[in-house]
């Protein structure tokens, strides 16, 4: 296992959740894209780290565990907002939420 | 002693006129303005006949400077001498009776304090001309009074008549007043002063200085100062402002068109004798003679009550300048006292009897206002608009009504016509005469026998008319039954002055004058006797005071005439003792020809005026038409006036007003237009342009905001990716 290979995989990652941010209709959907991107940058951080750096340095690995926990904490915020847009318009997707369309 | 009396009586008028004004600045009032006035001259009276004991043989004057112009200082001051403090006392005795006067005349004005704060300023004015010792401060005070004439004869503004003749007074005095001042310059560019007195004055210097070769511009100078007296004192050929001067009250015309501001004219002569030359003095001498003649030919004809005495009154100063330039000295100032009295007595004696036929003219007041606005215009000129209440044939028969002015004003007028020996008025008068003949005698000179001869029928007619006047008005059957009942006599603030006035007509009063060391004659080191040397008045003096009986005040002035040579009119010097006696002679057997037929015509009324009047049309008409004196002004003057300011109204509405609309054209339409084209391509094509660009681009990218989150999103990562090609490129 070289470093390319994590590369490759968080690469195909990325690509997957931008597609998703970028297509999906779905509110939810989008969020799941998200997650994708920034589990990519994790994976990048990790793999860096440890290929790149001597082993006894971490503080790659420990910026993507705050990246997970920040994760969370996007999800959270994410999904409450979603909850609040559906008693809003009624609907989830994110083409029909544009009041402040000039 | 002499300064703070004279600051007194300067002072106390000028203080109650400036009560008024700045009161009147806070519009408010004195509560007893006629009060304030009346004790502000009273106190100047008295203080003038205190200074009656401080005058000295050869006063200098009390100067301060005034103002320092390169080198030229302008002094201010006081000279005060025996002419100088008699007229003070005419002065302060004639104004304090008119503002008694007043105070019944004028009750129930709407603007009574304002007369009183005029008659207080004409005071001051007057009383600073008299004291002056500079030409410049008589020139300041003669404008004052000249402005405080103004004011009060045109006091009834709302009578179009009134504003007229105010305006017309002014201006006319004005002519005058420019000869004077040019005069003036003439000796200030000469003599570097325009002090008279003291060692630097005009008349030192000129009497050290100049030598026959000046004595052209001298004379020419005298005429033009002399001018000045011509306005003021109402002498041919400007004398037309007098008469309509009597538009304004009736005691302003006794204070000031009779006894004061006319007879100014006359001080200044007066003031003017030292250099006064044979030319200027003939000037004088025949400008008041024919003055004296004219004015009384036209007061034959007039039947305005206060027509009449103007034009008595132009007579009478046209006598004063006579004597001035005949070089009666005295003589021209005795009769300027005498006259100040019973002239003034005779205006006031005339308000008297307007005032009685007052109530009468107000109950008619509305129609006569109408009628005379609308004859305004040509009759005005011929002077037969008349007041009914100053109209002589509306009176008649009012001796029993008004015993006290008829008493008063028939010694005033016993007086002007010199009835011998115990008026004043025969005196003075008299006095001139004998100058005038005097100076013929002894000069051999035709003209002063002309004069003489001028002024003698002068005098015959004068007692003439001023019978006429007496007859008309107060004997015979009233020809007005209406107006005559309602005549009363005048109430104690009028009377009083009257009979304080009639007598002060008696010499007695007048004593001053004849007593020659009082009064003496300046040297006039500038005149010469055309044949020859002539005695200088000065080089004798009279000796022993004169007695001041009656009889022998008739010797005393003989004597002195003409300077005084000798004390008795018999001392040898031809031409005084006979001047004398012919001329005592001939001026009774004038004035008694005056009165006989006056009596004839308006009294007993065996010969016609009218039948007279119509046998004598032409003559009749020249008198009643005043010599066409307004008419020639009026067709003349105004005429060329009116015609020059036509021809320059037209020349600024063609030519200034072309220029000046020409100019507009040419930048309206021609630059205007230009710019206004510029402004419309350029600027505002470039402000538009730019609005448009930025309106059709904002059009234009107003749709990139589509507010679909995923469409900016993937414009993000575009721009992403473009700029790592764009990276990886470089």
């Amino acid at each position: 296992m070289t470093l390319q290979h994590y590369l490759v995989i968080s690469a195909i990652l990325f690509t997957l959740g931008i597609f998703a941010v970028l297509t999906r209709r779905n509110a939810i959907s989008i969020l799941m894209g998200i997650e994708l991107i920034l589990n990519s940058c994790n994976l990048n951080f990790a793999a860096f780290s440890r290929f790149m750096t001597p082993s006894t340095d971490i503080s790659g690995q420990i910026i993507a565990i705050f990246g997970i926990v920040l994760a969370a904490a996007e999800a959270a915020v994410f999904l409450a907002i979603i909850l609040a847009i559906y008693r809003e318009f009624g609907s989830i997707r994110p083409d029909e939420v544009d009041t402040l369309k000039g | 002693m002499v300064v703070s009396l004279i600051s007194i009586i300067l002072l106390c008028p000028l203080a109650a006129f400036a009560i008024f004004g700045l009161l009147g600045l806070a519009n408010r009032r004195f509560p007893r303005q006629d009060y304030l006035s009346t004790i502000a001259m009273l106190v100047a009276l008295v203080c003038s006949f205190l200074l009656l004991r401080e005058v000295v043989p050869n006063p200098e004057p009390h100067t301060v400077n005034w103002i320092s112009l390169g080198g030229v200082t302008f002094s201010m001051g006081f000279y005060l001498d025996s002419v100088t403090v008699i007229m003070l006392i005419v002065v302060t005795l004639v104004s304090s009776l008119v503002h008694i006067f007043s105070m019944g005349y004028m009750h129930g004005d709407p603007r009574y304090p304002r007369f009183f704060a005029y008659l207080s300023l004409f005071s001051f004015s007057m009383l600073f001309l008299v004291v002056s010792d500079n030409l410049l401060g008589i020139y300041i005070g003669w404008e004052l009074v000249g402005l405080c004439s103004y004011l009060l004869i045109g006091f009834w503004f709302e009578k179009d008549s009134a504003a007229n003749a105010c305006k017309k007074a002014f201006l006319t005095t004005r002519v005058g007043d420019v000869g004077m001042f040019i005069g003036m310059m003439m000796l200030f560019t000469k003599f570097d002063t325009l002090s008279l007195y003291g060692e630097g004055g005009i008349f030192a210097q000129a009497a050290a200085q100049l030598s026959t070769a000046d004595m052209v511009w001298l004379s020419i100078a005298g005429v033009l100062i002399f001018c000045g007296a011509i306005g003021k004192s109402a002498q041919m050929p400007l004398h037309t402002w007098l008469p309509d001067a009597m538009e304004g009250p009736t005691p302003v015309s006794a204070l000031i068109h009779a006894a004061t501001m006319v007879a100014a004219g006359v001080y200044l002569t007066a003031r003017m004798f030292p250099i006064l030359t044979e030319t200027s003095s003939l000037v004088i001498a025949y400008v008041g003679g024919i003055t004296a003649l004219v004015a009384a030919t036209i007061a034959i004809v007039r039947f305005d009550i206060k027509r009449v005495l103007a034009y008595s009154t132009i007579s009478q100063l046209g006598y004063m300048m006579l004597a001035i330039g005949a070089g009666s000295y005295v003589a021209g100032l005795f009769h300027l006292t005498t006259h100040a009295f019973f002239k003034a007595l005779l205006f006031l004696g005339s308000g008297s009897v307007i005032h009685a036929f007052h109530a009468m003219h107000h109950a008619h007041d509305d129609e006569h206002e109408h009628a005379h606005e609308h004859e305004h215009g040509e009759e005005h000129i011929l002077g037969s608009e008349i007041p009914p209440d100053q109209d002589m044939r509306n009176m008649g028969g009012l001796r029993h009504k008004m015993p006290i002015t008829f008493i008063t004003m028939l010694i005033a007028t016993l007086s002007i016509s010199g009835v011998p020996f115990i008026f004043s008025g025969f005196w003075s008068k008299d006095k001139i005469l004998a100058g005038v003949l005097g100076r013929a005698m002894e000069w051999s000179s035709v003209h002063h026998y002309i004069l003489f001869i001028i002024a003698l029928s002068a005098a015959g007619i004068t007692a003439f008319y001023m019978f006429r006047l007496i007859f008309m008005t107060f004997f015979g059957e009233p020809r007005n039954q209406e107006m005559h009942d309602m005549a009363h006599e005048s109430p104690k603030s009028m009377t009083v002055p009257l009979i304080v006035l009639a007598i002060l007509s008696f010499p007695v009063v007048n004593t001053l004058w004849f007593n020659k060391d009082y009064v003496k004659p300046p040297p006039q080191p500038h005149l010469h006797a055309p044949q020859h040397a002539y005695l200088s008045p000065d080089s004798q003096t009279g000796g022993q005071g004169a007695a001041l009986s009656l009889f022998g005040v008739s010797e005393a002035f003989a004597a002195e005439e003409e300077g005084g040579h000798g004390t008795h009119a018999d001392d040898g010097h031809h031409g005084h003792g006979p001047a004398h006696t012919i001329a005592m002679v001939l001026s009774i057997i004038v004035a008694g020809l005056g009165i006989f037929f006056s009596w004839l015509f308006y009294h007993r009324r065996t010969l016609s005026a009218e039948s007279v009047a119509t046998t004598f049309r032409p003559i009749y008409n020249l008198f009643w038409h005043k010599y066409y004196f307004d008419e020639f002004y009026d067709g003349v003057l105004v005429a060329l006036t009116v015609w020059k300011s036509r021809l320059f109204a037209q020349f600024d509405g063609s030519v200034v007003d072309g220029i000046v609309n020409g100019v507009g054209t040419v930048t309206r339409d021609i630059l205007a237009a230009f710019v206004g084209i510029f402004d419309n391509r350029v600027v505002d094509g470039l402000v538009n342009r730019v609005a448009q660009v930025t309106w059709a681009v904002g059009g234009r990218v107003r749709r990139i905001q589509t507010g679909a989150i995923q469409t900016y999103l993937f414009v993000v990562l575009a721009g992403i990716v473009l700029l790592i090609l764009i990276f990886r490129a470089l």
